[in-house]
């Protein structure tokens, strides 16, 4: 059985003001084996965020359901962990407490504290780092806390949203390949929002590709390249046809805004 | 940094030049017959008097008096707006009960309430503390209010997604990010509560430095009350210059702090 199930998933949302219902995701069945990793790609508005969010348990449900390893997800859980966009540390606690964060609000009593999050600091490179505030860290290693911090409750499955929207090109590319190896050692299933192709291409054991207007799932797309990846792949053929296989489905998306945009 | 330095140098020794400017044109202006010193007394005149005050003891008496009242109503004031903000901070409810009474406090004078305390607590310093008190609530209480209400939304959902109930929100998350924000509150308090113990004691008190302020000018000794006058401005400068210190030790984690 899959790891994460999602059967005809529907998140309405009101419009505070207009009160009118607007839908986000519609209609959205997927399913998720136990260690792999799945990018879910698409333009602004898609819903990727929220469909990740609602496997977080942080979203409501309107429709339909999302089972992981067979239990319903009715709220946040110790089995999912969440890596967010920057900016979600808590700024007045250093690196170390910042780790610590996520152990202590799920009351982990599996030893000693501090020894978890100094292994989990240390997996992610910034062993040297752990009494420093989030203010004096750059934003990729910002990220790396982030990502220590949920891994530090060892969660079944890592949920990411985004985590290297905030950093520029060569920064990402460099988290990118050091989440690869971090995951590989850590051996989790992982669902990753991005709206960036090669970023989607290059982590993913499966693509998820989201549309608009309600947030739908257009194709899931199988990716077979060899691992462990480094950057020598994103030259290769089998990558490229992938890009623009990607390409095309976001340029699809993007003419119908704009043919949003002129008829408005 | 150096440039930042060298300007805050600069500001400070700027600063200084401009205070000991007004000493100096005020003494001038008076040893030259400008200004009658009957009006205003001169420096030269006033340390001396503040000297024979000191040796009398009766700086210590005045001091200890506004003291004494000053930190009972910074505390029970600090006390009190910590709780309420953070009640109403965190639940819209009693911020809603509570807004009627800010409102008053913001548009109606706190020393038009002084008869009134007058009659419940009768002249001195139950009444001079009370006073002050009021004084000094509002900021405190507002600025609690703001920082916990204002929680980083963000932060608050990373939490809840580690499974934190309310609770750790509140003890983990909202509360320490606005430290920062009540020491603000409570900076602008120190300079409130002063004020109103030095107010309400100008009405009707046996000690203080109000007290005395109040009955040397109705003796029309200028430069025994110009004493009082200057150790009122410079307890204010220098209490909420201790509290600006330590809102500085609480803050050193916030990037858009610009220090």
């Amino acid at each position: 059985m899959a790891q994460i199930e999602i059967r005809d998933l529907g998140i309405d949302y009101r419009k505070p003001k207009s009160n009118e219902v607007f839908s986000a995701v519609d209609s959205v069945a997927l399913s998720v084996e136990k260690g792999e990793f799945v990018t879910i790609v698409g333009s602004s508005g898609c819903g990727k965020s929220t469909l990740l969010m609602a496997v977080a348990g942080l979203v409501s449900l309107t429709r339909g359901s999302i089972e992981i390893d067979g239990k319903q997800v009715t709220g946040p859980g110790p089995d999912r962990a969440v890596v967010f966009q920057e900016a979600s540390l808590l700024p007045w606690r250093s690196v170390r407490g910042n780790v610590k964060f996520g152990l202590e609000m799920q009351r982990w009593n599996g030893g000693d504290l501090n020894e978890r999050a100094m292994q989990m600091i240390r997996l992610v490179g910034l062993g040297r780092f752990s009494d420093y505030h989030p203010h004096q860290l750059s934003g990729g290693m910002r990220q790396r806390v982030n990502i220590a911090r949920a891994l530090a409750v060892d969660p079944e499955v890592l949920l990411m949203d985004e985590p290297f929207g905030a950093l520029d090109a060569q920064t990402r590319e460099i988290m990118g390949a050091e989440l690869l190896r971090i995951w590989e050692r850590a051996k989790k299933t992982a669902l990753f929002v991005t709206h960036d192709i090669d970023e989607a291409i290059f982590l993913a054991d499966k693509i998820v590709v989201m549309g608009r207007n309600p947030g739908h799932i257009k194709e899931v797309i199988k990716v077979d390249l060899p691992r462990p990846r480094n950057e020598a792949i994103l030259d290769s053929d089998a990558f490229h046809e992938l890009r623009k296989r990607l390409r095309a489905h976001l340029a699809e998306d993007m003419s119908s805004m704009q043919l949003v945009q002129e008829v408005a | 940094m150096i440039a930042e330095l060298f300007y805050r140098r600069q500001a400070l020794v700027l600063g200084t030049l401009s205070m000991i400017g007004i000493v100096v044109f005020w003494q001038i202006a008076v040893d030259t017959g400008f200004i009658n010193p009957f009006f205003i007394s001169t420096p030269s005149q006033v340390a001396a008097e503040f000297m024979a005050q000191f040796e009398d003891g009766s700086v210590a008496t005045n001091v200890a008096a506004t003291l004494y009242c000053f930190v009972w109503s910074l505390g029970l004031a600090a006390v009190v707006g910590i709780v309420l903000g953070m009640l109403a901070g965190w639940f819209a409810d009693v911020e809603a009960a509570l807004e009627p009474f800010i409102w008053f406090k913001y548009s109606a004078p706190t020393v038009a309430f002084y008869p009134l305390f007058v009659a419940w607590l009768g002249y001195g310093t139950p009444t001079i503390i009370a006073i002050a008190f009021l004084f000094a609530l509002t900021p405190i209480y507002a600025n609690t209010l703001s920082g916990i209400k204002n929680t980083d939304r963000d932060l608050a959902r990373a939490a809840r997604s580690f499974g934190a109930r309310p609770l750790d929100i509140f003890l983990r998350v909202a509360l320490p990010g606005s430290v920062p924000v009540m020491m603000a509150g409570l900076r602008l308090g120190v300079g409130r509560a002063l004020t109103g113990v030095v107010v309400a004691e100008l009405f009707g008190a046996n000690a203080g430095l109000g007290y005395a302020i109040t009955y040397y000018g109705q003796l029309m000794q200028t430069t025994k009350m110009m004493v009082s006058i200057v150790i009122v401005v410079v307890l204010g400068v220098l209490l909420t210059q201790i509290l600006s210190f330590l809102e500085s030790k609480t803050d050193s984690w916030r990037v858009d702090s610009n220090r």
